[in-house]
This record gives structure tokens, C-alpha cells and sequence, in this order.
């Protein structure tokens, strides 16, 4: 009879999920992540030829202007009046950077560029690089190639952040304001009307959110074409993370009288959650500061599975931390639930 | 005794909620909670349905201790004022939703559908129904399991005259068939020949427990609703 109960109340829940148009939010962010990343430059191949800036007039070093010339299959030359025009330029799109030389070290060059470290900026230096070489035949640099655990493009190496974002925007948003509304509206107390037991409510709506979740990233890898990783670890992550939320989501609707007030502490929730999680490979300070949420214990593993070829045996405890927060989270809407609590 | 009622309280501040109330009612009854706003009938009733945790006192329904919630909810179906159903789905649905969380035979949803004129709008989504049709299928609804004891509150709140007369006849039916029934209202003159006991809730404490007769004779009606 309790199974009977659960899978009336998670099919009343999907229900729900579908009327509210819940289900289309899930299956939209994903298409629309798929859409963006698509217009990414993934790889160096995928950046075509550098498009760059000469300033007419500038002295330049000896024969440098005649081997970009003739590198015209890595570089496509614009010659501009002066600076200013190619910083327009620049602005535009219209090129890449611009080489002027410096006043202070004649025969050596400056680059400007919109911004410093993206993936058009490597591939300038790469390519004048090479061209130097080929061109003074100078001894090899010291670090003669680069090589990244992530080889998999910008698309695969955002997956992570993408999922987190889906996991933690249904946890601490979607979630949330679904059980504020069946407080305010009486449903559940309605529902409490019936001999259903108050745990088996809890567990059809972890049903929903570890439903709602899977099928967001399901959908992600579908349209990504990403392929196969270590399946169960990367199973016993979503799984466990989905747990979590859910059971956090359910938790912070039950601390809100109203789906507004359950949005608002949502959101409280959700940023702070996923910026230090997902901003901390850019930052130290972050990746300090980010092991202390539990956003990165989902996070860090996805990274490591998706990215760095990890194991579930190596991240055992931010298994078990996902597992057992989220198992406190359900026994403290329990008990708010057994008060009627903000009912 | 069917339900037996001791020093059952719920207090929100020092001046709303109810008092330590003790009280028996027969099976069979019918009868109305009399009182103004605030005077504590929704949260009598309410107690008794497990909408709200007393701070005191103890209550048993057919012998049943109130605490044991998923026992006494097959023993009681409650009407709340507001009709609270899955608005965005059909008469049907929620009907059929709250049939199999309460193992009632999906027969029984038919039964309520005709016995309460709803069949036209079985498939009416519930949020484009007047509030009186709500109501019909709010008290459908508690019938479902057919439970033996019946709490509306202010079942007939917000309703037009046509329609407050059908929700008391629908009273007198369900009477007839056997029901014990507890109903809040703060217009006593509407019960008098309905109720056949009068309970009066005044500023959180039980002030007259009576004959319908007795209570409009008395000085308490003259100094609440004169």
C-alpha cells in the first residue's frame, strides 16, 4: 500500500509538473545551452585564421610584414590607417588584434587584443610564434608543447557547470515553490486528509525533483552528443545530487508560507550555491572557499568523471556528504511537516 | 460517545485560538458551532480534522485518539471553508486522486458524480466552476470514503441564497443517512431548524452546549447577535 501511495502522489506530482509547464522549463535550458555551446568555438581548428591588424606606417621589424603575407592560410592581413581605426576595428569584430610596435624596445611587438585570455588570443601568439620560428630559425622554446588533462572542448568542459546549474535551479528554485504552493493553497493538508503516510508524500515529491533532474540532463547529453563516461560513477553522482537537492528544495519550501516568499529564499539559496562552485577553477580564493558548499561536492566529482577520467572510489566522501545531507534535509521536513509547520 | 472531546486547546496569542474546551457528541448529531469571527470554531474543527496540532488536551473519535492521524482520517472528512483542489485539473481527476489515496472503489467517484449533479462537469477543469459547484465537489470529495463523521466549516461562506439552501439540504441528506456532523456558522438564524444541538464559541471559550430552543430563548443569542 505504501508503494501504491508513493506512485499516486509522484504521478500526481509529474501531473502537476506538466500542467505548471515545469516540464518544458527542464527541456528548454537545456536546448538553449545546447544552442549556445553549439556557437562556440570549441577547438583551435574550429577558430579559423587569425584576422589581424597592421598599422600603416608603423616600423616593423625586418621581413615581418612579408612572412604574414605569405602565411595567409594562418593569417588574414587588414591594414588599418592608424591605431585608433583598428581599435574600431577591433571593437567591430571585424579582426582580432592588432600589432604595433613598441616605442620604448624597437624590433620588438605589441598585441592588442578585446581580451586577454581567450581562445583567439592563444591562437595569435601560437601562430606568430610559429611563423618566428619558421622565419629565424631560433633554438625552440623551452616549453615545446602544452597539454591539458580537459582535451575534450569547451562544450564537454562546461557540461559540469551545466548540470550544476539544472541540478541546483530545480533544487532551490522549481522545488521550493512547488511545496510552498500546495501549503498555501491547502493541498497538502488536503492530501494529509487521506490515510497517506507524511513520509510518503516527502518521498513521491524526491521522486519528482530526481525525475525532473535526470530528464534535464539526459536531454543535455542527448542533444550534446556527448558520449559515455564511467557510467555508475557518474549514475551514483546524479543520483546522489539529485537526492540532495531535492531533499534541500523540499526543505526551504516547507520554511515559506507562499510560493513568492519560497522564490525569493530560492534564489538566496541557488547563486550562492553555484557561482564559487563554478567560478572556482578561475579563482584561488574560490577554490578554497568553494569545498565548503555542497554544490562543490557534486560539482568537483562531475568534473573529475566528465573531465579527468575520476572514479567513484576516489570520491567517496563527497558521495556519502551528498547522501547524508540530503538524508538530514528529509528528516527536517519531516518533522516541519508532523508541526503543520507555516500550513 | 463518538467523539469525546477533553480540554482540547490551541492558543495563537493571548487573545485568539480556543480555550481548554471539553465536549461529547452522540453518534447522529447534527450540530451547528455558533460564534463570531475569532471565536475559535475553525480552530475546533480543524483540530479535530489534524489541520492543526492542539497545544493541549486530548480528543478520541470512535475511540480513536486524535494523534493517530491516519486512523482518524478514515473515521472523519472535513469541508474546509475554502475549497482546496487541484484547481488546474478536472472535477474527475480529483476526485479519482483522492479515491485511490483512500483505497475507495473508483465506482464510488461515479456514485459521487451522480449523487451530486456533477456528472455535466466531470471533466470541467475545477478553477472554471462557481464556488458552489466547488463546494458540491469538496464535500463529494470527503464523502468519497464514506467516513462517519462530517466537519464543514462555514460550508456555506461566499455562497448566493439558492446555493446555501442546497448545501443545508445536502446536510439534512447526509444526516438522514446516518452522519454525525459538525458545522460552523456565524448566522445561527439560517440552522435554527436545521442543527439538533447548538454549540456557542465566544472569544475562545465554549459558552452555551444546547437544544437549538433552548439557545434562541436564551439571553446568550439576544447578547451576541441582537
Amino acid at each position: 500500500m505504501m508503494m501504491r501511495n508513493i506512485l499516486v502522489l509522484a504521478c500526481n506530482d509529474l501531473a502537476i509538473a506538466f500542467r505548471n509547464k515545469t516540464f518544458f522549463l527542464i527541456l528548454f535550458i537545456p536546448l538553449f545551452v545546447f544552442v549556445s555551446l553549439d556557437l562556440v568555438d570549441g577547438t583551435r581548428s574550429e577558430a579559423g585564421r587569425v584576422r589581424i591588424g597592421l598599422v600603416q606606417g608603423h616600423a616593423y621589424p625586418p621581413g615581418i610584414t612579408g612572412n604574414v603575407n605569405a602565411a595567409d592560410k594562418l593569417v588574414e592581413v587588414t591594414w588599418v590607417q592608424n591605431e585608433a581605426e583598428g581599435v574600431r576595428l577591433l571593437k567591430e569584430h571585424k579582426i582580432d588584434g592588432i600589432l604595433t610596435g613598441k616605442e620604448k624596445a624597437p624590433g620588438s611587438l605589441a598585441l592588442l587584443v578585446l581580451k586577454k585570455d581567450s581562445l583567439r588570443t592563444i591562437a595569435i601568439v601560437q601562430d606568430f610564434s610559429a611563423l618566428q620560428k619558421a622565419a629565424e630559425g631560433s633554438r625552440p622554446d623551452w616549453i615545446t608543447n602544452i597539454r591539458s588533462l580537459h582535451q575534450s572542448g569547451v562544450q564537454r568542459e562546461t557540461l559540469p557547470t551545466w548540470i550544476l546549474m539544472l541540478v541546483l535551479l530545480i533544487g532551490f528554485i522549481i522545488l521550493p515553490a512547488q511545496v510552498a504552493e500546495e501549503k498555501e493553497k491547502k493541498l497538502l493538508i488536503a492530501l494529509l486528509q487521506t490515510p497517506i503516510h507524511e513520509a510518503q508524500w516527502l518521498i513521491a515529491k524526491l521522486i519528482l525533483g530526481m525525475v525532473l533532474i535526470v530528464t534535464a540532463v539526459l536531454f543535455l547529453h542527448l542533444l550534446g552528443g556527448f558520449g559515455p563516461v564511467h557510467l555508475p560513477g557518474y549514475i551514483a553522482f546524479i543520483v546522489a545530487g539529485s537526492f540532495c537537492f531535492s531533499a534541500y528544495g523540499i526543505f526551504l519550501g516547507f520554511l515559506c508560507r507562499n510560493q513568492a516568499s519560497a522564490r525569493t529564499l530560492g534564489v538566496i539559496f541557488y547563486l550562492p550555491h553555484l557561482l564559487p562552485s563554478a567560478m572556482s577553477d578561475v579563482s584561488q580564493k574560490l577554490t578554497s572557499i568553494a569545498p565548503l558548499l555542497p554544490s562543490y561536492q557534486l560539482y568537483e566529482p562531475l568534473q573529475s568523471i566528465l573531465l579527468e577520467d575520476g572514479r567513484l572510489a576516489d570520491m567517496t566522501f563527497d558521495w556519502v556528504y551528498l547522501l547524508l545531507l540530503g538524508s538530514v534535509m528529509f528528516f527536517l521536513s519531516y518533522l516541519l511537516m508532523k508541526r503543520r509547520w507555516l500550513m | 460517545m463518538q467523539l469525546d472531546i477533553r480540554n482540547l486547546a490551541k492558543l495563537y496569542d493571548q487573545k485568539r485560538g480556543l480555550a481548554p474546551t471539553s465536549f461529547e457528541v452522540s453518534k447522529g448529531e447534527l450540530i451547528a458551532v455558533v460564534g463570531h469571527n475569532g471565536a475559535g470554531k475553525s480552530t475546533l474543527l480543524k483540530m479535530l480534522a489534524n489541520w492543526i496540532v492542539p497545544d493541549g488536551g486530548s480528543a478520541t473519535i470512535d475511540g480513536i485518539d486524535l494523534k493517530n492521524r491516519i486512523a482518524v482520517v478514515r473515521k472523519v472528512g472535513f469541508i474546509p471553508e475554502e475549497p482546496n483542489l487541484f484547481d488546474f485539473f478536472s472535477v474527475e481527476y480529483n476526485l479519482k486522486l483522492f479515491a485511490a489515496l483512500t483505497q475507495t472503489p473508483m465506482l464510488r467517484v461515479e456514485e459521487i458524480l451522480g449523487e451530486f449533479a456533477l456528472l455535466p462537469f466531470r471533466k470541467s477543469r475545477v478553477q472554471s466552476l462557481s464556488k458552489g459547484l466547488k463546494q458540491r465537489v469538496n464535500i463529494g470529495r470527503a464523502l468519497l470514503a464514506d467516513p462517519p463523521v462530517l466537519l464543514l466549516d462555514e460550508p456555506t461562506s461566499g455562497l448566493d441564497f439558492e446555493m446555501t439552501r442546497e448545501i443545508y439540504r445536502l446536510l439534512g441528506t447526509m444526516h438522514g443517512a446516518g452522519k454525525t456532523i459538525l458545522f460552523t456558522s456565524h448566522r445561527p438564524e439560517e440552522i435554527k431548524s436545521l442543527a439538533t444541538r447548538i454549540m456557542v464559541l465566544h472569544q475562545g471559550s465554549l459558552i452555551f452546549d444546547g437544544y437549538p430552543d433552548e439557545y434562541f430563548q436564551s439571553d446568550i443569542h439576544q447578547k451576541l447577535y441582537a
